[in-house]
């Protein structure tokens, strides 16, 4: 569970995960979804068969975070690391909602859940391989997963110290050897998982790269990530941090073993530290090696999008799509006058979500949204709005609530935000709030904090501000990781709290341990979108809106679409041939 | 001239140990704590404690440092997971970042920074003197105002800005050259050459515009002096009255001014090299500071002092080249030379 600076989430998309759909499934023609399947730019048709050979090149930003699959998280690897690391499970690598499935990758199902979803058990395919030949054996991944916990390779996803029985204070396989006991592997093939409570959503979690094999006599600990061996398509080639990640085929990897990637291009390269405006302009002029290029960080900003209107062939490169991420005005009720829910309820009215989305960039950028979860099924979305402020703002019903809540003539309210975000925590979307809450007499004084200060300030309830501008994303396309950091009593740590609200409620915690110990996603699904729905009533957040993904690929770069999970194309499905 | 070097050599010594004092004292003092970064989201207070030990930030901040110190005279050990990985001293440590020794990160981005400050210091130059020079010696005329409007808009446009329309322009619209990527100068000579042509072009915009308007001003007022009215009274020629003596005696604020601009320009271009994708040692600098990459700034504070301590001592033997009036030795007072 993350709380997101919007730059590293989009930078993101888990750099993990896998697959089940079949190949040709996944490059089967149709599907009825716009989105499911990007366009075959530069004419013909996409076929895998023939989709082999040629060098993709990929622009980005920023480096990987780092490239050792203990020290990744979904922020840090965009889709690069999928290129490298298999896991025990994946994301279906689709576009549009099929995307946010997850399915079987090293493992032949996505895991099998006994007592009440505390113990979760996996088999390994067969003939599975490294790339320097050796067998993947769930040892292998017992041992990746041991490795993440030492504090030398921090920085991987929290979950397993949370989840697994007994492994909070382990302290990694360098300083305990004898490793964690609530993972077993009673042969090469079988990992068996003991949580100390049920967790639902555990297949999600087996898609982090702390799942991916790592062999014990190769681990060279920090200075593992220059040279990983790789259980992947590819292998690197060579690596100079922050600079350039080459990566060529591995031998040992065929479509018989993986039937969710289709790793088309011979090689990869990867070119980080441009500038964005610098990667938009090189995919749309497309000189060279620029066709064949495609980002894994950079979205299409207002000024590109302006381009696009006047160009159908520009047009026809961008892949679209939504990540789950939610923009929204969270409160501190602990604070005078967000204590009194008349009070938040007035803001939920007086905000106008217009105003605010036509501050980021649009409507071709960003929806308006008026409950938690974003509008996707896989998340639960149940669509409600308690406080109908329409397009604009009701300023009319907000000054009514105001007077019932004993300030007939308005009052004054802090704003914090991020002052040097361009997205809807930053200066652009507080001007916006304060214009619609000044028609109601509510006066915003706003406080703009450098990002570093911001969470600082913000995940210390303690220090908490009253009212603040804040973005959510979810680690995988649940319910779970979208709701339980913000509402879940018991996760108010001293530092890095998300529960903004500081709402604990025990039967709020009693539910999300109900929902935990459903391993139907649809049905967890269906529960957690009712509890958004309770939840919604209570004016805790004033959600603004959700975003759009908007990503340009190269001329010659052919099946590119972006799924729910990621919000960006899926690197290893990509053909430049 | 030993004694100058070696009072010059212990003097840089100072400011470099005072320069590290001082970025650590700055980097304690301001929020931001690497560890928990590195701990990443979700991080436990317990977890985090772990982490800071690990990565040795819980320590008193005189600890850290003299660790530092040690590191730089005596080398240090670090833990990297399965061994123990020795950093010989010159210890700068390692990258709380990416786990690089920062020494071998510094000495990997320098030629990126040196191939970039110095091709494009050739460009202002050659452009800013010569600009400087014509628009001496034409005065008022059209020619002189033209340099000056054109010089007056080199100097107020941002570096980023020039970058990108120069981008958009050459590469995109007229596709005169490919989008810069750094090639080593040892690969390929041309490719080096073609790929930062750009780049320097961008970066001696803006420099050149300062240089042209000092020669303006410097020979001018050189011109002025009693000396050159003195030569023309021999009947000296005037091209050797301006590129003999006007000429010499305005470059010695030029040299001042090369000297200090390369010390600070090593130190890191940071706009362009961002602009164009360079992994110079200005983009290093600019992606340490967002993550609270203590050692990796340090370094960088460290090595671009160190240039700046440099430049300014060859910018002063220098000065003894251009202008004869300068000596470095001693007079017989006992007092240095200007």
């Amino acid at each position: 569970m993350r709380h997101v600076p919007p730059l590293l989430i989009r930078a993101a998309a888990i750099g993990v995960a896998v697959a089940t759909l079949s190949v040709a499934t996944a490059c089967g023609s149709g599907g009825g979804d716009d989105n499911a399947r990007g366009g075959s730019a530069g004419g013909g048709g996409f076929d895998p068969a023939k989709c082999q050979g040629g060098t993709l090149s990929v622009l980005n930003q920023k480096d990987i975070t780092h490239l050792d699959p203990a020290r990744l998280y979904t922020s840090g690897g965009g889709n690069i690391p999928s290129l490298l690391f298999r896991t025990l499970t994946t994301r279906n690598r689709a576009g549009g909602a099929a995307g946010a499935k997850v399915v079987p990758d090293l493992a032949t199902n996505t895991g099998v859940a006994s007592d009440d979803a505390k113990t979760w058990t996996y088999t390994l395919r067969d003939n599975l391989k490294f790339s320097d030949g050796s067998k993947i054996t769930s040892k292998d991944v017992k041992y990746g997963i041991e490795r993440s916990f030492a504090p030398e390779l921090p920085g991987g996803a929290p979950y397993l110290r949370d989840w697994l029985a007994g492994a909070a204070n382990y302290q990694g396989v360098y300083k305990d050897p004898a490793g964690i006991k609530a993972i077993e592997t009673p042969d090469d093939k079988t990992i068996v998982f003991h949580l100390r409570k049920p967790e639902g959503d555990f297949p999600f979690l087996a898609t982090a790269t702390q799942f991916a094999p790592v062999p014990k006599a190769k681990d060279t600990g920090v200075k593992y990530e220059n040279k990983p061996v790789s259980s992947g398509p590819y292998q690197v080639e060579s690596y100079q941090k922050n600079k350039k990640l080459v990566l060529t085929r591995n031998p040992h990897w065929s479509r018989s073993v993986d039937k969710n990637r289709l790793a088309c291009p011979e090689r990869v390269e990867v070119t980080s530290g441009l500038d964005a405006a610098v990667i938009n302009q090189r995919i749309f002029t497309g000189a060279g090696k620029d066709a064949n290029a495609v980002t894994t960080d950079t979205d299409l900003g207002p000024s590109e999008l302006a381009r696009l209107g006047n160009d159908p062939e520009l047009d026809k490169r961008v892949a679209k799509g939504h990540f789950p991420f939610l923009y929204y005005i969270a409160f501190n009720p602990k604070q005078k006058p967000f204590d009194d829910p008349k009070v938040r309820q007035a803001i939920s009215y007086a905000v106008s979500r217009t105003s605010v989305i036509n501050a980021v960039g649009g409507t071709a950028l960003a929806d308006p949204a008026t409950t938690f979860l974003p509008a996707q099924k896989s998340m639960g979305y149940q669509k409600y709005d308690y406080f109908p402020a329409g397009k604009a703002g009701d300023p009319a019903k907000a000054k009514q609530l105001l007077a019932q809540a004993g300030h007939p003539n308005g009052l004054t309210v802090p704003l914090t935000y991020v002052s040097d975000s361009k997205d809807g925590t930053g200066p652009g979307a507080a001007t916006a709030i304060q214009d619609a809450l000044k028609k109601a007499g509510i006066t915003v004084k706003p406080q703009g904090l450098e990002t570093d200060a911001f969470y600082e300030q913000t995940g210390d309830p303690k220090k908490e501000p009253g009212m603040m501008l804040f973005g959510w994303g979810a680690d995988w396309p649940s319910g779970f990781p979208f709701l339980q950091p913000i509402f879940d009593g018991r996760q108010i740590p001293p530092q890095g709290n998300y529960n903004l609200a500081q709402y604990d409620d025990p039967k709020v915690n009693a539910e999300f341990d109900e929902i935990a110990k459903i391993t139907d996603p649809a049905q967890a699904a269906k529960r957690y979108g009712q509890l958004d729905a309770q939840l919604g009533k209570q004016a805790l957040t004033v959600p603004l809106y959700t975003t759009k993904d908007l990503v340009m690929y190269g001329k010659n770069v052919k099946n590119a679409f972006v799924s729910d999970w990621t919000g960006r194309y899926d690197v290893t499905m990509l053909s430049v041939k | 001239m030993t004694g100058y070097l070696l009072r010059r050599l212990a003097g840089a010594l100072v400011v470099l140990l005072v320069l590290s004092a001082v970025v650590y004292t700055i980097f304690y003092l301001t929020p931001g704590n690497p560890a928990l970064l590195a701990c990443g989201k979700g991080c436990t207070p317990d977890h985090l404690k772990v982490v800071e030990a690990q990565m040795g930030v819980d320590q008193p901040i005189w600890v850290q440092y003299w660790h530092f110190l040690q590191g730089l005279l005596a080398g240090r050990d670090f833990s990297a997971g399965p061994t123990v990985d020795h950093c010989p001293a010159p210890c700068l440590g390692y990258s709380f970042q990416t786990d690089e020794p920062v020494l071998a990160l510094l000495f990997d981005r320098l030629p990126v920074t040196l191939s970039l400050t110095l091709g494009s210091l050739v460009i202002w130059l050659v452009v800013g003197v010569a600009a400087g020079v014509v628009s001496a010696l034409r005065r008022g005329r059209t020619a002189d105002r033209l340099v000056t409007v054109t010089t007056l808009a080199g100097m107020s446009a941002p570096t980023f800005l020039v970058g990108i329309l120069l981008l958009m322009l050459v590469c995109a619209y007229l596709r005169w050259l490919p989008f810069p990527s750094y090639v080593p100068l040892h690969e390929d000579p041309a490719a080096w050459a073609t790929n930062l042509v750009l780049p320097w072009v961008t970066l001696a915009i803006v420099q050149a515009a300062v240089y042209t308007r000092i020669t303006r001003t410097s020979i001018l007022e050189t011109l002025a002096e009693d000396h050159i009215r003195t030569g023309r009274a021999y009947g000296l020629t005037e091209r050797s009255i301006v590129g003999r003596h006007a000429l010499r005696s305005a470059l010695t604020p030029l040299v001042t001014l090369v000297a200090l601009d390369l010390g600070a320009l090593l130190g890191g271009a940071a706009i362009t090299e961002s602009v164009f994708g360079l992994p110079g040692l200005g983009q290093l600098l600019v992606d340490s500071v967002r993550v609270v990459d203590l050692p990796v700034v340090v370094g960088l504070t460290l090595l671009s002092g160190f240039f700046i301590v440099l430049a300014n001592a060859v910018a002063d033997l220098l000065y003894a080249v251009a202008d004869p009036r300068v000596s470095l030795g001693e007079d017989r007072l006992g007092r240095r030379g200007a």
